[in-house]
C-alpha cells in the first residue's frame, strides 16, 4: 500500500508490472456526470481492469486491489476480485483482518468494507468473535453511534457468539452518554436476543427499573422513554398493569418542565384503557386548566399532532 | 456574494446542478461506483427545478443504456442479475460485452430506470421481463435482497430498490412480495422506526425504504390518518410518532434520536410522513428555515448549517425536501418512487 509520506510510484515505472497492458476506462461518447479523475486514481484503475479482466489471481493482484481499495473503498467489484484472489492464494486471513482495520482508519463508513470483514470473520469462525468485538469496540470508542460498527457487532454476537459481557458494555456506554440511542438499541437487542438472559420477559422487571431511573435523571431524553415502551411491546395489558410506569409519568409531570414524553406515554396508557387514579387525574386536570392545551403548548412544533391524538381519545372517565 | 438566507434560490440551484452535470470534482472519485446514482441526483434534481431542458435527453438515454447488461436468456439455476452495471471503472469495454463480468446492481438499476422514466424513455424498448425474472435470483430466503449476484450486504435499501424497479417496470414477477414484507416487518424496531436490518437501530433512511416499499407493494393504504382505526402490517401509530419526533428543535430532521439535524432526512422522514398522509403534522415553517440555513450561496445544499461546500447528495435531497414542502415553481414528487409526479403518471 502506498503511504502518504512517500512518493507514489506509478505502476508503469514499477518492476514486475512491465508485462501488464493497462486498460483505460471506456467512458463512451458524451458521458454524463464525468469525474475529474486524478492521475493516480486513473492509473490504479487502468491496471486493476487489466488484471481483473485477465482474472489474474496472483500476489500482485492482491497488492493492486489494496491500492485500489485505498482510493476507492466503495467499489464492490474491487473487493469481490480481492476475495477471489484470497481464495485462490489461500492468503492469510488474520492478515486480511489487519488490512481491513488499516483501511477503516481512513474511512469506515462504507458497506463494502464491512461486508468484506464479515466474509473473513465467517471463514475464521467462532475463534474470531473476540477480535471482531474488540475491533467494533475500537471503532465505537471513536464514534459511539457508528451504524456499520453496531450492525457488525450484532452479526458477530448472533453468528459467532461472545454475549457474556455485552450487557455490561451497553451499561458502560450509557454511563458515558445516557443520550446514546444506539447503546439503548443495543441494550434492547441484548435483552431480547442473548441466549444467556432469557429474553425480554425475564428481563422486563429489572429493565423497567433501569429505564425509569434514566428517565428521572433526564426526562427530556427520548431514548429511555422509547425503551420503556419497548419493554412492553405487544403487551399493552402488562404496560397498564405495571404501576411503576404511570408513577414515572406522574412524577415527571409534577416535577419537571420536560413533560412531552410523559404525556405521550400517558396518552398511550389511556388509549389502552388505564383507569387513572385520583392523583394522576388531578395532575392532568391541573395541567389542563393552567394551560389551555397542555401538550400542544409544551411541544409547539407538533401541536396539531397532539391535538389529533387527543381528539382520538375518549374523555377521562369520571372518578367513581 | 450576497446573503442567500431568506429565500429559495432556484437559479443558483439550477447552475449548481448544471456544473455537476458537466464535471464532478475529483473528490467524487471514490463514488465512481455509484455513477448512475450521481447522474440520477442531477437529472431528477433538474426535473424538480423545472430545468430538464438543460440536458440532451437522447444523449442521456444512450449513456444510461450503455450500462445495461443485455442478457439474452435467463436460465434457471443461473444466479445472474441482468440489470444495469454500477459504473465504468470495472465495466468490460463496451464493444466487447462479456457477461462473465456482469456486475449489475439493484441500486444502479433503480437509478437507471428512474432517469429513463424522467426523460420519458419508452419502456417497451427494455427487456423488462429479463430484468424482473433475473432479479428474483437476488431475493434471499428471509425475503431481503442482495444487490448484486456475487454477494454483498443485504438490507432494506435493496428491498426498496426491488419494489421500485418492479413498480416502474409494472412487472412484479421478480420478487416475492409476502416474503419481502415479512422481512420489512422484522426490521421495525421497538420504538416504531425501522433499522436497516432486523435488530438495528431505527434510522430515517431505512424507515423511508421500509415505508415506501410497503406503499409500492400495496400494504400501506394512503392517508392512514383519516382512517386511523385501520389495520396495517406494521405498527403505524408508533411509526408516526417516531417520525414526527425526528423534527428537532432547530426545525430540521435528524435520522436517529439525539443526533444532529441533517438536510437529507428532511426528505427521508418527511417522505415517510407524506406516504402516511401525515405531513400536515410537521412544522413546515421551521423545516423551511432549517433548510435555508443549509442552502449554499453557490447553489446546492450542505449536510449541516454552515458546513460548506455543498455536495451533490445533500443538494438533491434538499431540493426534494423543498418540493415536499410545496415550494412554488418546483415539480411535485411521487415520493415513494423518487421521481416527479408527472413522469410517474406516465407509467
Amino acid at each position: 500500500m502506498s503511504s502518504d509520506e512517500e512518493e507514489w510510484v506509478p505502476f508503469s515505472r514499477r518492476p514486475g508490472w512491465r508485462d501488464v497492458t493497462p486498460v483505460p476506462q471506456d467512458d463512451g461518447p458524451n458521458p454524463v456526470v464525468p469525474i475529474a479523475y486524478r492521475e493516480e486514481f486513473r492509473e490504479i484503475m487502468d491496471y486493476f481492469r487489466a488484471l481483473y479482466f485477465a482474472d489474474e489471481r496472483s500476489r500482485r493482484s492482491l497488492e493492486l486491489t489494496a491500492e485500489a481499495i485505498d482510493k476507492n473503498p466503495g467499489n464492490y467489484t474491487v473487493w469481490h476480485f480481492r476475495r477471489r484472489v484470497i481464495d485462490a492464494l489461500n492468503a492469510d486471513l488474520c492478515g486480511e483482518l489487519d488490512f481491513v482495520s488499516l483501511i477503516s482508519l481512513k474511512n469506515s463508513k462504507n458497506y463494502q468494507l464491512w461486508h468484506h470483514r464479515r466474509w473473513v470473520a465467517e471463514k475464521l469462525g467462532p475463534d474470531s468473535a473476540n477480535k471482531e468485538l474488540e475491533f467494533t469496540k475500537m471503532i465505537l470508542a471513536r464514534d459511539a453511534k457508528h451504524y456499520h460498527a453496531w450492525s457488525h457487532r450484532q452479526w458477530v454476537l448472533q453468528s459467532l457468539g461472545g454475549w457474556e459481557d455485552e450487557l455490561d458494555y451497553c451499561a458502560q456506554l450509557l454511563d458515558d452518554d445516557i443520550f446514546n440511542n444506539s447503546a439503548w438499541n443495543q441494550r434492547y437487542f441484548v435483552i431480547s436476543k442473548s441466549p444467556l438472559l432469557g429474553g425480554v420477559q425475564a428481563m422486563r422487571d429489572s429493565e423497567v427499573g433501569y429505564a425509569i431511573e434514566a428517565i428521572a435523571a433526564n426526562p427530556e431524553n427520548e431514548s429511555p422513554w422509547r425503551y420503556l415502551r419497548g419493554l412492553f411491546k405487544g403487551h399493552a395489558d402488562l404496560l397498564i398493569e405495571d404501576g411503576r410506569v404511570s408513577e414515572a409519568c406522574l412524577k415527571v409531570l409534577k416535577t419537571s418542565n420536560q413533560r412531552v414524553f410523559a404525556l405521550s406515554l400517558l396518552l398511550d396508557l389511556l388509549c389502552h384503557g388505564l383507569q387513572p387514579r385520583e392523583e394522576l387525574r388531578e395532575v392532568v386536570q391541573r395541567l389542563s386548566s393552567e394551560m389551555e392545551l397542555p401538550v400542544e403548548t409544551m411541544d409547539p412544533m407538533r401541536s396539531s399532532y397532539w391535538a389529533w391524538r387527543k381528539s382520538n381519545l375518549l374523555p377521562l372517565p369520571e372518578a367513581s | 456574494m450576497e446573503c442567500t438566507r431568506g429565500r429559495f434560490e432556484r437559479d443558483r440551484h439550477v447552475r449548481f446542478m448544471e456544473m455537476m452535470l458537466e464535471l464532478l470534482p475529483s473528490e467524487y472519485e471514490s463514488q465512481e461506483i455509484n455513477r448512475l446514482t450521481l447522474a440520477y441526483f442531477v437529472v431528477c434534481g433538474l426535473d424538480i427545478l423545472g430545468a430538464l431542458d438543460r440536458i440532451d435527453k437522447d444523449q442521456v438515454a444512450r449513456w444510461v443504456l450503455s450500462f445495461y447488461s443485455r442478457s439474452g436468456t435467463v436460465e434457471p439455476g443461473n444466479c445472474q442479475f441482468y440489470g444495469f452495471h454500477g459504473s465504468r471503472t470495472s465495466q468490460y469495454p463496451l464493444d466487447k460485452q462479456d457477461l462473465s463480468f456482469n456486475a449489475s446492481h439493484l441500486a444502479s438499476t433503480y437509478c437507471a430506470l428512474a432517469i429513463l422514466k424522467i426523460i420519458g424513455y419508452d419502456f417497451s424498448n427494455l427487456d423488462s421481463n429479463s430484468i424482473s425474472l433475473s432479479m428474483k435470483n437476488l431475493q434471499q430466503p428471509d425475503g431481503s435482497f442482495i444487490p448484486i449476484h456475487f454477494g454483498a450486504e443485504r438490507d432494506l435499501r435493496f428491498v426498496y430498490c426491488a419494489a421500485a424497479i418492479s413498480s416502474m417496470l409494472n412487472n412484479w414477477c421478480g420478487m416475492d412480495k409476502e416474503k419481502a414484507t415479512d422481512y420489512i416487518i422484522k426490521c421495525q424496531s421497538y420504538d416504531g422506526g425501522f433499522g436497516l436490518v432486523p435488530g438495528s437501530e431505527s434510522h430515517g433512511g431505512a424507515t423511508y425504504c421500509a415505508v415506501a416499499a410497503l406503499q409500492l407493494m400495496g400494504y400501506i393504504k394512503a392517508n392512514y390518518i383519516s382512517r386511523s382505526t385501520g389495520s396495517s402490517v406494521v405498527n403505524v401509530s408508533a411509526l408516526l410518532e417516531w417520525a414526527l419526533q425526528r423534527q428537532a428543535a432547530d426545525g430540521g430532521f435528524q435520522g436517529r434520536p439525539n443526533k444532529a439535524s441533517d438536510t437529507c432526512y428532511a426528505f427521508w422522514v418527511v417522505g415517510v410522513l407524506r406516504i402516511l398522509g401525515a405531513d400536515q403534522f410537521l412544522d413546515k415553517d421551521a423545516l423551511r428555515s432549517f433548510l435555508l440555513s443549509c442552502q449554499s450561496e453557490y447553489g446546492g445544499f450542505t449536510k449541516f448549517p454552515g458546513s460548506p461546500p455543498p455536495d451533490l447528495y445533500h443538494s438533491y435531497y434538499g431540493l426534494a425536501a423543498f418540493s415536499l414542502l410545496g415550494e412554488p415553481g418546483l415539480a411535485q414528487l411521487q415520493v415513494e418512487l423518487g421521481i416527479t409526479a408527472l413522469c410517474g403518471a406516465l407509467t
